[in-house]
């Protein structure tokens, strides 16, 4: 059976006015997306994240490649149109107060999805306050404005909205980078929960890497529009095989101090413009093993057992500095010897 | 970091006491955003100030500053810094500290940057207005502070705009110019949110040694917990407008006591029993204005929690906590 989403090959670039130069913001990836399942997407800023999300939805025209859902190519001149998914593949935005209209009551931004579909108003209600119950927010909510709700309860209705038409796979564009740690946490929990009670995949977007950990099935690691490591999100934050990747996961700060971030592995310096890329690895110019067959052709993915898959020629160096970090599977045996003890009071302790 | 020095002199760079804010309002009663808040910093100290948005982070940072946005107001306390009350001086005195001797590094750097300015005017137009530096002069401080900030190309960079500059740059440039009169004092009001993982960690550390190289103290605002561990000396969590924890950063994250920094730690943590175990999911719809600020979402509330603000009050592991029933292991 063909996988709910398949990214093939998928090339998308900009063309910069008054200019033969292009933006690559994209440049050949391919992944998958198994129904219920959660594929995440990281990297830093510029390296085509949100392009990736936006040619999956789209909003954009991919420049080469293709896009196929369950099985069939989407695009202008295919057989499955952006507008016949509708409702099928859906979209939570980074910051709700933004994504919403400040002049629409809750109840409305909730069913505004479902007019398109040409869902009648009766059933449109019975289905906003089904979708409240499941997203955590109030019935007495409904009637108010998004200015009157928090951060938090904001994300919950652009969560709902997204879910109501009970789509398929749900593309998450940092949907927790707007939001404090405490709200973070929840909407994580809601979106593992809906995921559970309806199947729907997501593909999430996000530079947060602790809720990356947390939430995926799968992790994609993406630098200057390529794929440089890819697999299951235990096995690639547990042990990195390429250098980007140990670079990223070693900068990430958990809150104790014994889990100091490795300076030998951090990565030095930015992502470089993807104007014009050179031939070769994207990371040669910031990699402390790169040599001239890096420069030369991008490298060919190597697989390391259990779909985990590296794209670098020396990422048996990499694994011989000890890059097994994984704070974060560190955090969590400190956080249950530091945070288990019992939140209740004992009885002879209150006066 | 190796020439960094502890103070050996013991009176606090910055003493903040009994300090209340609020915001006017014609429609209804002042809205406190700082209610009592008691903070001293040492010279050569960082202190991590930990907190949700709306708790008070960066009317306290404005505060100190003395740059309190109208309405709001402040209504007692006092602020002193290295000995001289801050809002008994003139006009003209304060101005002549702050850039100086105190300096903000901001978030959002693109929006605070004069667009219009190259980076190397807005460096020299701080080191000029606070030295009698000459035009040329100003100009190689500038180089001098963009080399400091690591940023790569600095001779070219001194004629960029703000727009030419990505994110990362940007956050360094602002760095570049609280730091370019070596301020004794650094306030960093949630200057690394916005930044990629890998990016923030170099503007930290950046931060970090420049403050400490100089022997400079430096009060560290955000609402990410995580980084406060790693580069700070001492952690104060901010709860509505109130300090509620403050100790030592290895004391505090081995062993923290109110159930309000609990929940904030948990919130990293994976399992969602030990989460849920912290957060009350059936929130009290109104706290009592008698009683403590966090009672409504405490998982470990008791009748005397709602009747009797708590104090802030040292527990024997050493924390200052403001907790009837404080977690203690």
């Amino acid at each position: 059976m063909a996988p709910l989403l398949d990214v093939q090959n998928l090339v998308k670039h900009f063309p910069i006015s008054g200019s033969r130069k292009t933006v690559q913001a994209i440049n050949g990836i391919s992944f998958t997306i198994e129904k219920g399942q959660t594929v995440s997407l990281v990297g830093e800023s510029g390296s085509g994240k949100t392009t990736v999300g936006r040619c999956i939805l789209g909003l954009i025209d991919p420049t080469g490649g293709g896009i196929y859902f369950n099985g069939r190519k989407m695009g202008r001149d295919h057989n499955v149109r952006h507008r016949d998914v509708r409702g099928r593949i859906q979209l939570v935005f980074q910051e709700p107060a933004e994504s919403l209209s400040p002049r629409v009551r809750v109840a409305d931004l909730l069913a505004e999805p479902l007019i398109y579909q040409g869902v009648t108003r009766p059933d449109r209600e019975r289905r906003v306050l089904e979708i409240a119950a499941r997203v955590g927010l109030p019935t007495g909510l409904l009637e108010k404005y998004p200015a009157e709700l928090s951060a938090g309860l904001q994300q919950r209705i652009g969560i709902g909205r997204a879910v109501i038409t009970r789509p398929e796979i749900v593309v998450l564009d940092e949907p927790t980078s707007a939001l404090d740690p405490t709200a973070r946490a929840e909407i994580v929990d809601l979106l593992i929960g809906l995921q559970r009670q309806m199947e729907t995949a997501y593909l999430f977007i996000s530079h947060d890497l602790s809720t990356v950990r947390f939430i995926s099935d799968r992790v994609v690691v993406l630098y200057l529009g390529s794929i440089v490591e890819e697999g299951p999100a235990a096995t690639v934050f547990a042990t990195p095989r390429h250098p980007y990747s140990t670079g990223l996961l070693a900068s990430v700060m958990l809150p104790h101090p014994s889990l100091k971030p490795e300076k030998r592995l951090t990565l030095v310096g930015e992502i470089p413009s993807p104007i014009d890329l050179p031939p070769g690895c994207p990371l040669a110019g910031r990699c402390p093993f790169a040599e001239d067959k890096c420069r030369a052709a991008f490298p060919p993915p190597v697989a390391l057992g259990h779909g985990h898959l590296v794209h670098c020629i020396n990422h048996e160096k990499v694994a011989a500095m000890g890059a097994a970090v994984d704070f974060f599977g560190r955090f969590q045996v400190l956080a249950d010897r530091i945070l288990g003890v019992a939140p209740t009071l004992e009885k002879d302790t209150v006066q | 970091m190796a020439d960094f020095q502890p103070a050996t002199e013991t009176a606090p760079l910055l003493r903040v006491e009994h300090l209340r804010v609020s915001y006017q309002s014609f429609e209804s009663a002042a809205v406190p955003a700082l209610r009592d808040i008691d903070l001293t910093i040492a010279p050569g100290e960082m202190v991590g100030l930990v907190g949700e948005s709306g708790a008070g982070k960066t009317t306290l940072a404005r505060s100190i500053m003395g740059l309190v946005p109208r309405p709001g107001r402040i209504d007692s306390g006092r602020i002193e810094f290295r000995g001289q009350v801050m809002a008994e001086l003139p006009d003209e005195e304060r101005r002549a500290i702050l850039g100086r001797h105190l300096a903000m590094v901001i978030p959002n750097p693109r929006s605070e940057l004069n667009p219009v300015l190259t980076v190397g005017q807005q460096i020299s137009n701080v080191v000029r207005a606070h030295s009698k530096l000459g035009a040329a002069e100003a100009r190689q401080t500038a180089l001098r502070m963009l080399e400091a900030v690591r940023i790569p190309d600095p001779g070219r960079r001194l004629n960029a705009y703000p727009h030419e500059l990505s994110g990362g740059m940007a956050q360094r440039v602002v760095i570049a110019v609280a730091l370019a009169c070596e301020p004794s004092f650094v306030i960093s009001d949630d200057a690394t949110s916005g930044l990629d993982v890998t990016v923030q960690a170099q503007v930290l550390e950046l931060l970090q040694d420049m403050v400490r190289s100089r022997g400079a103290s430096a009060l560290f605002i955000t609402r990410d917990i995580a980084i406060t561990a790693h580069f700070c000396d001492r952690i104060a969590i901010i709860y509505a407008g109130e300090i509620v924890e403050i100790a030592d950063t290895a004391a505090f994250f081995d062993r923290p006591a109110h159930p309000y920094s609990i929940m904030l730690l948990a919130a990293f943590s994976h399992s969602g029993d030990l989460r849920r175990r912290w957060t009350r999911t059936e929130i009290a719809v109104n706290g009592s204005a008698a009683g403590c600020a966090f009672a409504p979402r405490c998982v470990r509330r008791q009748p005397r929690c709602e009747a009797e603000h708590p104090a802030l009050r040292t527990t024997h592991s050493g924390h200052a906590v403001r907790c009837h029933f404080p977690v203690e292991g």
